[in-house]
């Protein structure tokens, strides 16, 4: 399978590193031989149809910064040309997100599609900008779209209840899909430290980001509510349907309460058909969502299976390249290979 | 049936053991036991909420009749579903929007109660956080009471924190 990598960040090494480890597994297991003909990011790109070296490629975009100082490779070439351009099977989307616009990844994706490539993404900002446009685009062309990476890292939580659930209507989906606010929250737990403090070693971590309000917001959590609701309960939601209240104003004090009662606090994303809401929430010791550290957990409320909860790591570039890999092997297998 | 009676014990030793005494020899099953001590009344009785599975009222009869005989008041009486309780955190200047006042709003609500409350001060000028478990007859109640606390502390400027999946 031929394939273009858009964007070159973490997770687009991350890829890499898993395409290399895992060469003769995936032929041996899938008789898949995936073959990067092209990559790109914000400086340039680089093309080879016959496959691009790609333990080269991570060596040159680390020491240089992109993936234009790897051999052959050219500055300043723009993303939509090797898009449209060069002849390959599947388009992985990693590029920054945008939740407000989308792009540049809402377009990378139309552009992908309408040339009869599939696609793969782990960004969130196309998909919660654009879910149902570019579902029915992706039907009319007559195209593959994936996007297990972009809920929960490595968790296939979209996957779990999208194929193996399939029998089953979802009534509620309830998750901790932030890591960042997972962290800051089990440290206060544990530690009884302020919020400042926590929130200061998590970003020295490298947990949390400088500017951290995405996560602390509970936004993050909210664009991939909308993602399940959309994906897995047929809404078509904006990020603005989500009710949302952030951790900022929990301090060790309020943990050590609900501790008392035999309960701890999570940041929950809880969507319902009609109600999508995320917040701060107590959360029984020993419950499926009770998950420490920067781990992401889901529920799903059923008719028939009554509840399937899923735990796992929610980011890292290592993570996320078992779902982002998955979803190769899975449009591999649907075209009958 | 499922039964729930509130009646007033003195408050002192051996007195909630007299009045469970008829119950389980007329065949109750009780379920719940809920003191609210809060609740004092002026005579220094202390009302106590019973619920209990009972066979038929001819047994519920006997037994009423057995607690009269011992002196002691029953003073509601209802078949009910079952007692819920449900726990909330709340984030604020709680003292400061008069926490008295919240629970009185809420004590308001029928057959609804705040049945405890712990707090923690936060540092001087800071937020405060109160754990609040509340009683209710049934979860229709529970949510009332959930839905009237929200829009209380809504007004006050209160983080509430709610138990997944509601009541």
């Amino acid at each position: 399978m031929r394939v273009v990598l858009v964007g070159f960040g973490n997770l687009g090494r991350g890829l890499s590193r898993a395409f290399i480890q895992k060469a003769s597994f995936l032929h041996r297991s899938y008789g898949l031989i995936p073959r990067v003909v092209a990559a790109v990011d914000e400086f340039g790109a680089v093309v080879d149809e016959k496959g691009l070296d790609l333990a080269r490629l991570l060596e040159a975009a680390e020491k240089k910064g992109t993936v234009a100082a790897a051999k052959g490779g050219k500055r300043g070439k723009l993303a939509i040309k090797v898009i449209e351009d060069v002849e390959a099977d599947v388009v992985y989307e990693l590029t920054p997100t945008n939740i407000k616009t989308g792009e540049p990844g809402l377009t990378h994706i139309k552009r992908a599609m309408r040339a009869g490539k599939h696609v793969i993404t782990s960004n969130k900002g196309p998909l919660v900008v654009a879910f149902r446009e570019l579902d029915s685009l992706a039907k009319r062309c007559g195209v593959e779209f994936r996007y297990s990476a972009s809920v929960g890292g490595a968790v296939p939580v979209i996957e779990l209840a999208r194929k193996l659930l399939a029998g089953n209507e979802i009534r509620e989906i309830r998750g901790v899909l932030n890591g960042t606010t997972n962290y800051i929250l089990t440290r206060m737990t544990t530690e009884g430290a302020p919020f400042e403090i926590v929130l200061r070693e998590a970003q020295e971590l490298g947990i949390a980001e400088k500017d951290p309000t995405l996560d602390l917001e509970g936004i993050d959590t909210a664009c991939k509510l909308v993602i399940l609701a959309d994906s897995l309960l047929g809404m078509n939601a904006k990020l603005g349907d989500v009710r949302r209240t952030g951790i900022t104003r929990i301090g060790p004090e309020a943990i050590r309460l609900a501790q008392e009662a035999g309960q701890t606090i999570k940041l929950v994303g809880i969507a319902r058909r009609g109600s999508l809401e995320v917040g701060p929430k107590l959360v029984p010791l020993g419950h499926p969502l009770a998950v420490g550290g920067t781990l992401n957990a889901v529920t799903f409320e059923l008719d028939l299976a009554r509840e399937i909860s899923i735990a796992g790591f929610g980011a890292g570039p290592k993570e996320t390249s078992s779902s982002l890999l998955g979803d190769l092997i899975d449009i591999h297998r649907t075209l009958g290979g | 049936m499922r039964v729930k009676i509130v009646m007033e014990l003195e408050d002192v030793p051996g007195q909630l053991l007299r009045a469970l005494e008829p119950i389980s020899r007329f065949g109750g099953n009780i379920q719940s036991i809920m003191h609210q001590r809060e609740r004092k009344t002026p005579l220094g009785r202390l009302p106590v909420m019973l619920i209990f599975e009972i066979g038929d009222r001819a047994r519920l009869n006997r037994i009423l009749a057995a607690l009269r005989s011992r002196g002691i008041r029953v003073t509601q009486l209802g078949e009910r579903e079952g007692a819920v309780r449900t726990t909330v955190l709340l984030v604020g200047h709680i003292i400061h929007t008069d926490i008295r006042d919240t629970i009185d709003r809420l004590n308001a609500v029928k057959d609804v109660m705040v049945s405890d409350l712990s707090l923690a001060m936060g540092a001087p000028g800071k937020e405060s956080s109160a754990r609040m478990t509340i009683t209710a007859a049934d979860e229709k109640r529970a949510n009332l009471a959930i839905s009237k606390l929200q829009r209380i502390a809504d007004r006050k400027k209160l983080l509430m924190i709610t138990s997944l999946g509601g009541v």
